[in-house]
């Protein structure tokens, strides 16, 4: 996940006005999912870049078609999809992922988690992330969530400082070994 | 400038099979040379056990002599630059001593050879730094396990020395290399794969584009390979006007654009491509060199040495009386005449059997010279123009033709010239710890530089450098 990547395309706009985002964000639909699909395969080839753990399946792109249309349908998920504007009007060159998930033990009850945030490189550093981010967190707090988290590879350093930029701390850790 | 109107644009495709089996029968030739060069080249070696060796500077009058050069004599010395280290660079040889410093990790066309394989390329650049440019310098291969010791080790060994030359370490943490050593370093650091290749085609390129009268503002240009030297030459081109929407980037993958499959591995494992890749290819186009060089005035291919990664049908594809610049050693991309023939009005390559050599010994040496003679405390892209403006201007004093856009190396009055324009821009930069004026800045080039050929031919005359031995090619070069 690289939303705050740096960018230099002559096309970009400067700064990070979360306002006049350059892009059209709406929730996704089942029509959406051939645009979709490419994005979330390529954000989980970057997550391969972090650790070996992460090696992306064989059918990768039949699972990312399956979570997508399940997702997008579940009352409890949102995939929020960003339309580009200009030439890339109709294109998907963006999209954020997320579900809200109970937690038994703790308070608040229901946590929602950002699974995936991906913005085509043209689209970075323009504030298009941030409006991702936030635009999601208002989708899940509508959906009972309390408190929003974000899970990304530990070793993603651009992710770690996109989110602690904006609010988040690390609170649970995940760690893993090879079987 | 009459020639490029003359320059054949063949657009027949008749006698092609014959015209690419003659081009194979060249192939064959020149490998055989090549070859042969290489069976004497370790042949001399071994005669001659490496290439270089110290020298004194003092005279040695007798051994009372060493109470003034060593001690006691010299504790005050060290007591001197104990309280000011800025005067080692006045009471001891560091202000003409560089670091030749590699990994190892790519090595001419070899590869990762490692370091140890490394130093005869090393002990040949030294040579090459005493001979052109009257600098001392070390070969200093570095087993290092990371860049981060890599570098550890060059900032370690730093104080004996008034530059680091980083030689042959592989693309891209070459970059973050020369990047984090130019921050640590008080002294000039140099990486000729990046800053030399690139500074000797930008010169090449200032002239062929003014012989075939175009500008880089206009200028549809397409670099095959992404690796060191052309990253850098995009960079470079970039801060001299080329207009970015007008520039290509093309590499084993294709035409490197924002959208590429590869594009997000790029940002987190080469962000000097991946800038590259979201700032170039104006109109987005994707696909092979074919579809880079349709309609492109310039390409510069810094890529494999394999004739026949560029091939006529991609010269003829693009604008009129093109420039074509083939860089690969030891073999170009295309050969010369195979793009003269395809239409390409100037053409260059890295060799110096042919017109137009783009060699980084045009620029290194007087580079080292300059910020040396400057006690310079870093290289900047702008001392890279400099040397490259100044180089271009060298070719220019003599006359352009489409044989001669660069000076060749014999044309070595130009070399002190490039040296004192360094000197200047170190100064004007405010990195120089001497300033000198530009006259001064000259005259000790001119001195420094012509000093070692009349050492190499004194030390021949008598006798102290053994004559090379009878061998088909040496002995005939061996004047």
């Amino acid at each position: 996940m690289t939303p705050d990547e740096p960018a230099t395309h002559p096309a970009a706009t400067s700064g990070s006005d979360v306002s006049t985002p350059p892009i059209h964000l709406r929730p996704a639909v089942e029509a959406d999912i051939p645009g979709l699909v490419p994005l979330l395969l390529r954000l989980k080839r970057l997550n391969e870049e972090f650790d070996p753990l992460l090696k992306v399946r064989d059918d990768a792109d039949a699972q990312s078609r399956n979570v997508l249309r399940a997702q997008i349908a579940d009352p409890k998920a949102v995939v929020l999809a960003a339309e580009g504007v200009g030439a890339d009007k109709n294109k998907v060159v963006g999209f954020v992922r997320a579900l809200v998930r109970e937690r038994p033990f703790y308070s608040p009850e229901f946590e929602g988690v950002i699974l995936d945030i991906y913005l085509l490189p043209l689209y970075r550093r323009r504030g298009v992330g941030e409006y991702l981010l936030h635009e999601a967190s208002l989708a899940l707090k509508a959906k009972g969530a309390g408190v929003v988290t974000a899970e990304f590879p530990a070793q993603n350093e651009i992710a770690s400082r996109f989110y602690a930029k904006r609010g988040f701390r690390p609170i649970t850790a995940i760690h893993a070994r090879s079987l | 400038m009459a020639d490029i109107a003359a320059a054949p644009h063949p657009q027949h495709r008749v006698g092609r099979r014959r015209a690419r089996s003659a081009e194979e029968a060249i192939d064959k030739r020149r490998e055989g040379e090549t070859d042969e060069l290489g069976r004497r080249a370790v042949e001399l070696s071994r005669f001659y056990g490496g290439k270089v060796e110290t020298v004194p500077k003092v005279p040695v009058r007798s051994m009372h002599d060493f109470s003034l050069w060593y001690t006691p004599g010299v504790a005050k010395v060290s007591r001197a630059i104990e309280a000011d280290p800025e005067l080692a660079f006045e009471l001891t040889g560091r202000w003409n001593t560089v670091a030749i410093a590699t990994d190892g990790s790519r090595v001419l066309g070899l590869g990762n050879i490692g370091p140890a394989a490394a130093l005869p390329v090393m002990e040949g650049k030294a040579l090459l730094f005493k001979f052109l440019g009257g600098v001392d310098a070390f070969p200093v291969p570095i087993k290092a396990a990371s860049p981060g010791e890599f570098m550890a080790t060059v900032e370690a060994i730093s104080p004996a020395f008034g530059g680091i030359n980083l030689e042959d370490i592989a693309s891209p943490k070459c970059f973050a290399i020369l990047e984090e050593l130019t921050k640590r370093l008080e002294i000039p650091v140099w990486h000729d794969d990046q800053l030399g290749t690139a500074a000797a085609t930008v010169a090449g390129l200032l002239n062929a584009l003014t012989f075939t009268r175009r500008s880089f503002k206009e200028c549809r240009t397409v670099l095959l390979g992404a690796g060191a030297a052309n990253l850098v030459t995009a960079r470079i081109l970039l801060s001299l006007g080329q207009d970015p929407h007008r520039l290509t980037l093309v590499d084993h993958k294709g035409i490197l654009h924002a959208e590429r499959d590869d594009v997000d591995e790029l940002s987190v494992r080469n962000p000097w491509k991946y800038r590259l890749a979201l700032k170039t290819n104006g109109g987005g186009r994707t696909g092979d060199l074919a579809r880079a060089v349709d309609g492109a005035d310039v390409l510069v291919a810094a890529s494999t040495s394999t004739p026949g990664t560029v091939r006529p049908e991609h010269v003829r594809a693009m604008a009129r009386a093109p420039v074509v610049f083939a860089l690969a050693n030891p073999e170009p991309e295309i050969w010369p005449d195979v793009a003269r023939s395809a239409g390409a009005a100037v053409v260059a390559t890295g060799r110096s059997d042919f017109p137009n050599q783009v060699n980084n010994s045009l620029i290194f040496p007087a580079v080292f010279r300059g910020v040396l003679d400057a006690r310079a405390k870093s290289i900047s892209d702008e001392i890279v123009v400099a040397a490259a403006k100044e180089l271009a201007r060298g070719a220019e004093r003599r006359g352009l033709n489409a044989h001669h856009i660069l000076p060749t190396m014999e044309e070595s009055d130009v070399f002190p010239e490039v040296a004192a324009a360094v000197a200047d821009a170190s100064v004007r930069l405010g990195v120089a710890r001497r300033r000198l004026s530009h006259d001064e800045f000259l005259g000790h080039a001119r001195t420094l530089m012509a000093r070692p050929g009349r050492l190499v031919r004194t030390l021949a005359r008598a006798h102290l450098t053994a004559p090379m031995p009878r061998g088909s090619i040496g002995h005939r070069r061996a004047t």
